[in-house]
């Protein structure tokens, strides 16, 4: 037992525990998150008689008499302070990290008043952040000691809310403040914990679930297995090839396959009874990679697949080999890249209970409520859920596929009692599907000018335990293989093999991270070769408007690479010129998920008693700020003010289904939903006010059409439309370390540029780790060994100067001519960084991360 | 004088558990360092182990050439988690010599959530590179080993 004070109260601790255990489930100061519980992610940083300590790491029994400080403990002023900087400066994006970050800066500027710029990085070193790169959160706390020198808070410096202004994001007072609310954050009355018994193999035949032990501890609700299951078993994004609890009979695929739920009243009870459940197996041989996977007496992953071939695409147009063999200059390669961990900072959690309505209520923390709401349906066998999204703490496409949602609404079903289930990081880096590792062999062939004539590849994948998206990432993979250039013979042939590692799926980028790295280094060497730079070949390449690219597709008017090349320019011959190490490369990505799937944007501008609008859209911010731009929308469509306009999370019941947060396709595919609804809306605003509109529903929706992969049409239209962008790499000489990175993207038109630069400093800092440092190794066993803070992610003392540059193009006449940024900010990076490294030592590095730089991982 | 940021300071990797005790890796008490410090930043703690005021040490190295059991080192003033023992002796004789004493027994090597702490040659080493300043070793480690120089989550000396 000990007494502290927590924002100035006098606290007593009966049971000794951590300290981030007893402000969260005991006072239930929940802006203290809980990212890992192992020391390693700074979200539960608080401030400890004036100095920042991880509130995981002290057990209150060690804190007898000490001052803890919780961002909700700042003062008043404090609060306006900190949530005006982070505001302004655009510093805020999934919310996770934030007040801990805040913190930081506290306790920072009560010592220093003026900090220099690399105190502040080294104030938040020890805090990661995996959405802003940092850069707006070291702006944010240099504005935050200027104002608190001066004693004055001013006004948002753009306040008008129209398309093109960077606002100060809708979401940022409760992510400062921390009283935005993550699942996790959510205390049910009476709520009890649950948590899946997991797989000890990873590939072996359950031959017994033995519960009774478990059963008969006090304070055990429930243990469910797959008997117990009133609907369908088995889960999947795509495919049903997941099981939700794995039966007696039947194999496990990875280390993460759920055999028995556990019900308890605490969790420590919880934690006890998960070792009673007694499962007996019988461990089979594993498939370790795609080589084994791919051999014909190989173990197979699936009971119900002939081999252990997941996916396979093949696309082809013209003639690639007879191009090559045509052409003067001729480059073959072996190309690798590894797993990657997305790294959210808020780990997997979902909380369900009983609503009033007599639904079970699931509120989520994913990339479509709408998809949890299917997959937890089958999983019942019954209508009755409702799904609600609560704040994202960060996706990348890591949280696209069911992880604990389908679990939570099965204990509140069966047991009728809420629920939270919730995975600890070490099971959030083994469960959620990962960025696929990739095996590819490049041929390009060039004329003597550098025109490119064809390219012809062969990528395989190691898909992991379960399909996932991993057929359209391996699909993506293939259909930008191509790069964002304009030749017309093109044909690559790809596979994704099931293994019994952890699932791989969709990941901020969706394969075209992979192959854009291959065929932007077989460029770069290509320039070399011909005598010209890697800029003039990308430029003499480069898909303009009304040209066809390699799948046949012929671009629009707001087709913006060559404008990306031109901004970039005066950079790169700047460094060039200076003498410094520079790479550079391109890319393009699709907005929106294209090749002839149903793609629906749905949104609904009801009118409410309180006389606003509310925007509600079924579709996830996960952070990157979808909230804000479709608020922005309504004020750019219509003739009302940012205060008419209420912007309501993601629901199942009253939001219609706007489909994934994926393929960044939510800011293009919703909101030209919402600016169609915006048109019926203002029509009605032409004769009516909005306290007459209450109860009115003003309705719209977009189907973004396109055409199936091979469709036997001259010029197939796969995306509706493409970003484009070019990044480039200076390396200090020296040191060897990046000095600065350039990234210049083109949108089409930037709904924030504020926010649209920070998701390109993200991105970029990102695929840095990506490129550097970022691993996931994976044991004999198939087990992730890594804890998060082993990653390799970059840290703020360690990011160089990052310049973003949004170009904006018009000529996308759907959704006021906005183009998803969400992925392209990661995709050219790696490339651009490895040829700066040629350029440094003279060594074509062709695996990621790049050996042999000053970023590689020690140990 | 102006200290850049980040900077290094000296660290004395010896808490003085030993008392009576003999250790033949700690500080013996001969007050070397105390003496050459031109900063005037090392004094003897109530442990009779020297120690470094951090606010005060500028880096220069003086004590680290001339500490004759080599046992001062610089570190980065950033990173406030730091081993005091010097002993690598195998887990029981460091026992033997020292209530506080590093026994290599890989505790912190578990806990460190960043690979940051190794135990190398019995002792347990922080890479300042890599450790988070979380402190996880300094909560867990069973001989009170690894402290947190700010004092936070651990006492002081």
């Amino acid at each position: 037992m000990a007494t502290f004070y927590v924002n100035g109260r006098s606290v007593t601790a009966e049971k000794n525990q951590s300290l981030l255990r007893f402000l969260r489930d005991e006072l239930h100061l929940t802006s203290v998150k809980d990212g890992c519980s192992e020391g390693g992610c700074g979200a539960c940083t608080v401030i400890i008689d004036g100095e920042t300590c991880r509130a995981c790491v002290p057990k209150t029994d060690n804190l007898e008499g000490r001052h803890i400080l919780t961002v909700e403990g700042l003062s008043d002023w404090e609060k306006k302070l900190y949530t005006y900087a982070y505001g302004e400066a655009g510093a805020v994006q999934c919310g996770f990290c934030i007040p801990g970050m805040v913190l930081c800066a506290k306790a920072l500027l009560d010592k220093v008043d003026d900090p220099t710029e690399e105190q502040i990085r080294y104030a938040i070193r020890n805090n990661y952040c995996r959405c802003t790169g940092y850069v707006k959160i070291i702006k944010a706390i240099e504005l935050a000691a200027k104002l608190k020198k001066a004693g004055v808070i001013p006004e948002p410096s753009e306040t008008d809310w129209k398309l093109g202004s960077s606002v100060h994001r809708l979401d940022v007072d409760e992510k400062v403040l921390g009283y935005g609310k993550y699942p996790d954050d959510w205390y049910m009355p009476h709520m009890t914990y649950g948590s899946a018994v997991r797989s000890q193999y990873p590939r072996a035949r359950v031959l017994g679930i033995d519960t009774s032990k478990a059963k008969a501890l006090p304070g055990v609700v429930a243990v469910i297995t797959a008997e117990n299951i009133p609907g369908e078993n088995k889960v999947g994004h795509i495919k049903h090839d997941q099981y939700s609890l794995i039966p007696v009979g039947g194999l496990t695929h990875w280390l993460g396959d759920p055999i028995a739920l556990v019900v308890a009243e605490d969790q420590e009870i919880l934690e006890k009874a998960k070792k009673l459940v007694k499962v007996t197996y019988e461990p089979l041989p594993a498939v370790h990679g795609p080589e084994e996977a791919r051999q014909p007496d190989a173990p197979r992953v699936f009971d119900e697949e002939a081999d252990n071939v997941q996916a396979y695409k093949h696309v082809s147009r013209g003639d690639a080999t007879g191009a090559i063999d045509k052409s003067k200059y001729v480059i073959s390669k072996h190309f690798e890249t590894p797993w990657t961990e997305h790294a959210f900072l808020e780990p997997e959690c979902a909380v369900a209970y009983w609503d009033e309505d007599g639904y079970v209520r699931v509120l989520s923390t994913d990339q479509s409520s709408h998809t949890t709401l299917h997959e937890c349906k089958l999983l019942l066998g019954s209508e009755k859920v409702r799904v609600q999204n609560q704040l994202v703490g960060g996706g990348f496409g890591g949280k696209e596929d069911m992880t604990v949602q389908h679990h939570a609404a099965l204990i509140t079903y069966l047991t009728g009692r809420a629920v939270k289930v919730k995975l600890s990081r070490a099971e959030s880096l083994l469960i959620h599907p990962k960025r696929h590792p990739f095996w590819m062999d490049f041929t390009i062939g060039c004329d003597e000018n550098g025109i490119i004539q064809g390219v012809k590849a062969s990528v395989y994948s190691d898909t992991g335990a379960f399909a996932s998206l991993g057929g359209p990432v391996l699909e993506r993979a293939c259909t930008h293989a191509s790069g964002p250039y304009n030749y017309q013979n093109f044909e690559i042939e790809g596979t994704a093999y099931y293994t019994n590692n952890p699932p791989a799926g969709a990941f901020r980028g969706f394969g075209v991270t992979q192959t854009c790295f291959a065929i932007e280094s077989l460029l770069n060497e290509m320039a070399e070769k011909i005598g010209i730079s890697p800029w003039e070949i990308r430029y003499r390449n480069a898909i303009r408007p009304g040209q066809e690219l390699p799948n046949g597709q012929i671009v629009g008017a707001e087709t913006g690479l060559v404008e990306t090349l031109e901004a970039i320019r005066p950079y790169y011959d700047a460094a060039v010129a200076a003498g410094k190490p520079v790479g550079l490369a391109c890319a393009m990505k699709n907005s929106g998920v294209g090749v002839g799937l149903p793609d629906w944007g749905r949104c609904k501008l009801i009118v409410e008693e309180d006389a606003k609008v509310h925007i509600y859209a079924g579709a996830s911010c996960i952070g990157q700020g979808l909230g804000t731009v479709l608020v922005q929308m309504v004020v750019t469509n219509t003739p009302l003010g940012r205060d008419d306009i209420v912007y309501e999370r993601s629901n199942t019941w009253i939001a219609p289904d706007s489909g994934d947060s994926s393929g960044s396709r939510q800011t293009l595919v919703t909101g030209e939903a919402c600016r169609r609804a915006c048109e019926k809306l203002t029509e009605a605003l032409n004769t009516r006010t909005l306290k007459e509109l209450n109860g009115e529903v003003f309705y719209g929706e977009y189907l973004a059409k396109t055409d199936k992969l091979g469709a036997d049409v001259p010029h197939p239209v796969s995306h509706v439309a493409y970003g484009y962008a070019t990044q480039m790499c200076v390396l200090d000489k020296v040191t060897g370390k990046i000095e600065s990175m350039v990234a210049v993207h083109d949108v089409g038109k930037a709904v924030n540029p504020l926010s649209c630069e920070g998701q390109i400093e993200g991105g970029v800092v990102m695929s840095m780790g990506y490129a550097l440092r970022e691993q996931y190794p994976i044991d004999e066993n198939c087990k992730p060994i890594d804890k998060f803070g082993k990653l390799g992610l970059f840290r703020a003392h360690e990011i160089p100067e990052i310049k973003a540059i949004v170009v904006d193009k018009p000529g996308l006449d759907v959704a006021c001519g906005a183009i998803g940024i969400g992925e392209i900010t990661s995709i050219p990076t790696a490339p651009a960084i490895a040829e700066a490294y040629y350029q440094l030592d003279g060594k074509r590095r062709t695996s990621l991360p790049l050996a042999d730089t000053p970023y590689e991982r020690r140990g | 004088m102006e200290k850049r940021f980040p900077h290094q300071v000296a660290l004395v990797a010896c808490n003085d558990g030993c008392r009576n005790i003999s250790c033949s890796y700690g500080c013996i008490g001969c007050g070397m360092c105390v003496s050459i410090c031109p900063f005037d930043a090392i004094s003897f703690n109530p442990n009779g182990a020297a120690e470094v005021d951090e606010t005060k040490c500028q880096g220069c190295s003086a004590c680290v050439i001339e500490c004759p059991r080599g046992i001062i080192h610089l570190h980065e003033a950033g990173s406030p988690m730091v081993v005091k023992c010097s002993n690598k002796d195998p887990g029981k004789l460091a026992r033997a010599a020292c209530t506080v004493s590093c026994i290599g027994c890989g505790i912190c090597e578990k806990a460190c959530p960043s690979g940051a702490a190794k135990v190398v040659d019995n002792l347990s080493a922080i890479d300042e590179g890599l450790c988070l300043s979380c402190g996880m070793c300094a909560v867990k480690c069973p001989r009170h080993a690894i402290y947190d120089l700010r004092g936070v989550l651990t006492p002081r000396s």
